[in-house]
């Protein structure tokens, strides 16, 4: 059992303030593979959070997804709680702390709604700041929902990385059958979240594309960016043709009209 | 007519405070608060010195408003050019909400479906291979482009005006039809790496014979032979389908996923 000094629980909980803001920002810091990276660094085990950070990116990629205000699993679940139960257990896996963690990512996502919701009043009072032309107040009701999130962010940091002790003696009465089953179970989950993206993006005309993925990793065991740049190739072609044929398209009636005329 | 107060400084100043858009988010007016906020300068420097003005009109903005981010600077550039021309918030209104839907549109396929899967996947392998700067270069790839994309865009708002919109979603389409065919392609590929399923049974070929060595099948390795990658993939396929035909949510494909993973391990069917 690795231990958390209080330092590192307040760094810990200042990044995750940090990288929950930064979903509001849209810079993207509110990612598994950027928020177990922060979690290594501050606790000084890299190369188990980039495992983490990895396989929860994976499974949480396509979670992410919605139309604007809906909310999804938060990856601070797995991100920051599921990579230090990895990082400081023992019988923690990388592969197990998914599934473990999901409850975590469950519960901030309740967390948020109830942000949103809390904050429904915020336009009224806004709006009268300004009736009363008090810019100050306007542009900290404007900035609230962003410091909530900083607040709430540093809490679940802190909290979860203080309270590790408690939390790794509840892992520890988890049976070993139980985390075997988890660490195949955190192998599959990854499944879901390419599924859900999938289900956004793939239309009729691009399953030649996901054939083309499964035929260049599965058979040619080629590297993601192989993969991509062979994805490029097909896509390029693609755009040509159809800029080509649009082109053609507007000039076709007018040489119907000419070869009419002569 | 006051002539031009603006300068590209003030069209700059606001394109960056795109980044603010959400910093006010709530259930009632979405961006609406925040869309205020982002204005917040240029128009103190349009109407400082009449206070009374400056707060109707950040009042006014105070309203629903739900669109990207990213394209967000392509409106306040058009809305700060008009507004610059000493046309009212009655007469931006109409061309502000309109671009409200199709720029969230292009610009949550553009990004959500085609940049964010496309850099993640990419970057999380690179991590899987214990590549330890894969999280930063992720980072800095995503909000590269992303800046570049609030760049371009409010530049595009500030020059060309109103009447190139139609055009422009026409080309964004393409474009992202061709990110989306690209990203298609490599998360196909990652379901077929990343997804692990494996048998753990094999069976004894031939009579069991006391002292005798047997040669066993392994299931895995004969599945291997034939599609490798084949679990993984029917697996994701299986998720797919319940997504998209039976509209399962979330929570029960995890729930399912890891009672599955679980009791099969149990049972000594996977490894």
């Amino acid at each position: 059992m690795v231990e958390i000094t209080l330092v590192q629980s307040i760094l810990i909980g200042l990044w995750t303030a940090f990288c929950y803001a930064g979903m509001l920002w849209g810079i993207y810091t509110n990612r598994c593979i950027v928020l177990s990276f922060g979690v290594g660094v501050i606790l000084g085990d890299i190369p188990t959070a980039l495992q983490c950070g990895a396989i929860g990116e994976l499974a949480f990629m396509g979670f992410g997804v919605g139309a604007g205000g809906t909310v999804p699993p938060n990856p601070i679940g797995p991100g920051i709680i599921g990579t230090l139960m990895a990082i400081t257990m023992s019988s923690v896996t990388p592969e197990s702390a998914l599934p473990i963690s999901i409850p975590f990512a469950v519960a901030i996502q309740f967390l948020q709604t109830a942000i949103y919701t809390v904050r429904a009043g915020a336009p009224e009072s806004a709006a009268h700041a300004l009736e009363k032309k008090q810019f100050g107040k306007f542009l900290r009701t404007s900035n609230m929902t962003v410091i909530l999130f900083a607040v709430c962010g540093f809490a679940l940091g802190f909290l979860g990385a203080f309270s590790m002790e408690t939390l790794s003696k509840l892992v520890e009465m988890i049976p070993s059958w139980l985390l075997n089953g988890l660490s195949v179970a955190g192998g599959m989950l990854p499944a879901i979240g390419f599924a859900m993206i999938m289900s956004v993006m793939l239309k009729k005309e691009f399953i030649p594309f996901a054939l083309l993925g499964y035929i260049c990793a599965a058979y040619f065991s080629m590297p993601i960016i192989g993969i991509a740049l062979v994805g490029a190739v097909f896509a390029i072609k693609h755009y040509n043709e159809s800029s080509n044929a649009a082109v053609a398209a507007a000039a076709g009636p007018q040489e119907v009209e000419h070869d009419d005329w002569i | 007519m006051t002539g031009s107060k603006l300068t590209k400084k003030d069209y700059l100043k606001t394109t960056l405070r795109a980044y603010f858009l959400q910093n006010g988010f709530n259930y009632s007016n979405y961006q609406g608060l925040g869309y205020s906020l982002v204005m917040y300068p240029s128009l103190k420097k349009l109407y400082g010195d009449q206070p009374e003005r400056l707060a109707q009109e950040l009042k006014d903005n105070n309203e629903f408003y739900n669109t990207n981010p990213n394209l967000l600077p392509f409106i306040t550039s058009i809305h700060l050019a008009m507004a610059d021309r000493g046309m009212s918030y009655s007469e931006i209104r109409g061309i502000k909400m309109a671009l409200m839907g199709p720029l969230a549109g292009i610009g949550d396929s553009l990004s959500q479906f085609c940049l964010a899967p496309l850099f993640s996947t990419i970057f999380a392998s690179m991590a899987m291979d214990g590549i330890s700067i894969a999280p930063l270069l992720f980072l800095f790839c995503m909000n590269f482009v992303l800046l570049l994309l609030k760049l371009i865009m409010g530049n595009y708002g500030m020059k060309l005006g109103t009447s190139m919109i139609d055009k422009l979603s026409e080309q964004m389409g393409a474009i992202s039809d061709a990110a989306g065919m690209i990203g298609v392609t490599v998360i196909a590929g990652l379901a077929a790496a990343f997804v692990k399923i494996n048998v753990a049974i094999s069976f004894a070929a031939g009579e069991m014979q006391e002292g005798v060595k047997q040669s066993t099948v392994d299931i895995q390795a004969m599945l291997d032979k034939v599609a490798p990658a084949l679990l993984p993939v029917l697996y994701t396929i299986l998720m797919y389908y319940l997504i998209k035909k039976k509209n399962v949510t979330t929570y029960w494909l995890v729930l399912i996923t890891v009672v599955l993973g679980v009791v099969l391990s149990y049972l000594g069917i996977l490894r």
